[in-house]
């Protein structure tokens, strides 16, 4: 930490010194985007999906969806009843009530649960990816041989991993968008199907074809964003062997960077 | 930790199913097909919910501005949404043409009497309405152009509010200490105190008791005038009893009169035949007795009249109209 803080001051305080670590700013990101591509064309050349990649695959999925999925729906839910509740009856005491369900959704559905699910599945598998990565970094190895096997174990579970980010977080949105759904229904209408057609007509009326669209590009790109900011920060940590004395988790800043930036984007694409 | 990546990297390919729990790969094909059919179901009820399933037919709106207008919101009839706006245009004539797609099991509901507007209210979205006051009117035919109504509660807010300052400015002018309204009501006060008085309405009509009083004493002797006038002309020996007796007289003197000429008639009629021979020198009796004759005519003709005449006709007179 203290050497790194000193690097850190040293460069700001070098103007000389400038031009390179905005060059190495600007190859870290682009490190980063090549992984990227790399991983997303190796998941789609048949090459790849040997036994053992969908046997990982699957693993991956269970460890990040299967065992979450239910706390998460039932958290996320939980509080997502908080928040409906706490909008419909400030719509009714303002005598709005007939905006509240649409404001429901469009908070709730188009960017709550997206956004909460992203950081969820960061957190959780992102952490967990960089746990043991960070573990063989610090095995003891010398680097040129932590690098290789890191690398080489990445590769193994690099595509896996990732496909099963990017499903976690489409499965984590998409199931409790459903349930937000229905508790908005049961909110609202109570438990009478009578509401249902309106109910309808408000779900089609903010799920235009560019806000479906652009929210499913956004859970795509928060699934992507989650599966590969850290996997890069670690690997990059392998080539920069004496950074890893940071305890703090390499690419957590840039994850939130980037996934607050997809959602301004998305934001100002759809309301702007 | 440390172990177990020493014991991972010491076999390069560890079994990744040597700690994995049962049935991972069937866990994880059940969630996949869930997650899909889930997204599979949500973009079909997206779908329904936007109408992509519902035969519609087309109705272009043509109206002079489409601010609040977007693409996907509701046309109503009765507060029921029955057709959604698809498209929404500037076309060449400046004007706008807006798109709706009604849906055709509730296109009944509009028929070529139809009448359309659009509102935007003070808070919330703009309004697309359809009435239909006659419901047995043909139906509108598919792709029809009909003009909407544009009623814009904000639009009017800057005019109600000049006209509710002109109104409130003319209220204080009228409210004022001094203002017209305020003496009018105090002279119309001090009316409705006069008529409270003891000569009522009079009283406030006239300005006060006093004059009121006078008049009161002014009909009373009118009242008295009049009693006594009747009692002179049509009471007894009045002056209409002494009229009729002067009539009944001047009748009877009348009959005298006409008998009186018959006499004198056959007095002229002997003294005729007496000097018959004598009619030469009687040349003039011959023309006095022409004009008695005439005024023995004269006579009678009065008589009659008078007779004719009430008091004194013997049968009612019947009245003629010309």
């Amino acid at each position: 930490m203290p050497r790194t803080s000193r690097r850190a001051t040293s460069a700001i305080a070098h103007p000389d010194l400038w031009l390179a670590s905005l060059a190495r700013y600007l190859r870290s990101w682009w490190y980063m985007v090549h992984l990227g591509a790399v991983a997303i064309v190796t998941a789609f050349s048949p090459s790849t999906w040997r036994r053992e990649s969908f046997k990982a695959t699957a693993f991956h999925i269970h460890t990040s969806t299967w065992q979450v999925l239910p706390w998460f729906a039932l958290a996320s839910s939980l509080v997502s009843l908080v928040i409906i509740r706490i909008v419909l009856v400030t719509a009714k005491s303002y005598g709005l009530s007939q905006f509240a369900l649409e404001m429901v959704v469009r908070v709730l559905v188009l960017e709550l649960i997206p956004l909460s699910a992203a950081l969820f599945v960061a957190l959780r598998a992102g952490m967990a990816f960089d746990a043991s990565a960070l573990g063989l970094a610090r095995a003891g190895l010398n680097p040129v041989a932590a690098s290789n096997e890191a690398l080489r174990r990445l590769r193994r579970d690099l595509v896996p991993q990732l496909i099963a980010n990017a499903i976690a977080v489409l499965s984590l949105a998409m199931v409790t968008s459903i349930v937000v759904l229905v508790l908005a229904y049961v909110n609202v209408y109570g438990l009478s199907i009578w509401g249902l057609p309106d109910y309808t007509r408000t779900v089609g009326r903010v799920f235009a074809p560019t806000v479906t669209a652009g929210f499913v590009i956004k859970t795509v790109l928060f699934g992507l964003a989650v599966a590969l900011i850290p996997t890069a920060a670690i690997l990059e940590l392998q080539r920069y062997p004496r950074r890893m004395a940071s305890t703090v988790q390499p690419g957590a800043l840039r994850l939130l960077f980037v996934l607050i930036v997809i959602e301004a984007a998305s934001l100002t694409l759809k309301y702007i | 930790m440390a172990d177990n990546t020493h014991h991972s990297m010491t076999d390069p390919s560890p079994d990744p199913a040597a700690d994995e729990p049962k049935h991972v790969e069937a866990k994880a094909a059940i969630l996949l097909v869930l997650i899909g059919v889930l997204v599979c179901a949500f973009v079909l009820y997206v779908m329904y919910a936007r109408g992509v399933f519902e035969p519609t037919q087309r109705l272009t709106l043509v109206a002079d501005d489409s601010s609040g207008v977007i693409p996907g919101m509701d046309m109503t009839f009765a507060g029921f949404p029955i057709g959604r706006v698809a498209q929404v245009d500037l076309a060449d004539d400046g004007k706008v043409n807006i798109s709706v797609d009604v849906q055709s099991k509730d296109a009944k509901w509009l028929r070529t009497s139809s009448v359309f507007t659009l509102e935007s209210s003070i808070v919330g979205e703009t309004r697309l309405r359809a009435y239909t006051g006659v419901l047995t009117d043909a139906p509108l035919p598919p792709n029809s152009t009909r003009t909407v109504l544009r009623g814009d509660a904000t639009a009017e807010i800057p005019r109600i509010v000049a006209t509710a300052r002109a109104l409130l400015e003319n209220l204080e002018t009228m409210t004022a200490s001094e203002s017209d309204i305020n003496a009018s009501l105090a002279n119309l006060s001090a009316v409705t105190g006069r008529m409270s008085g003891r000569y009522g309405v009079l009283g406030g009509a006239l300005g006060g008791d006093a004059e009121a009083q006078k008049l009161m004493e002014a009909l009373d002797r009118v009242n008295a005038l009049l009693g006594k006038a009747d009692q002179r002309v049509f009471g007894k020996a009045g002056v209409m009893d002494d009229t009729q007796a002067a009539i009944r007289q001047l009748d009877v003197v009348l009959k005298d009169a006409s008998n009186t000429l018959k006499k004198v008639d056959a007095v002229l009629v002997e003294a005729q035949a007496v000097g018959a021979n004598t009619r030469e020198a009687t040349e003039d009796l011959s023309a006095l007795r022409g004009e008695v004759d005439a005024s023995l005519r004269k006579v009678n003709r009065l008589v009659e009249e008078i007779n004719r005449k009430w008091p004194f006709a013997r049968t009612p007179q019947e009245i003629k109209l010309p």
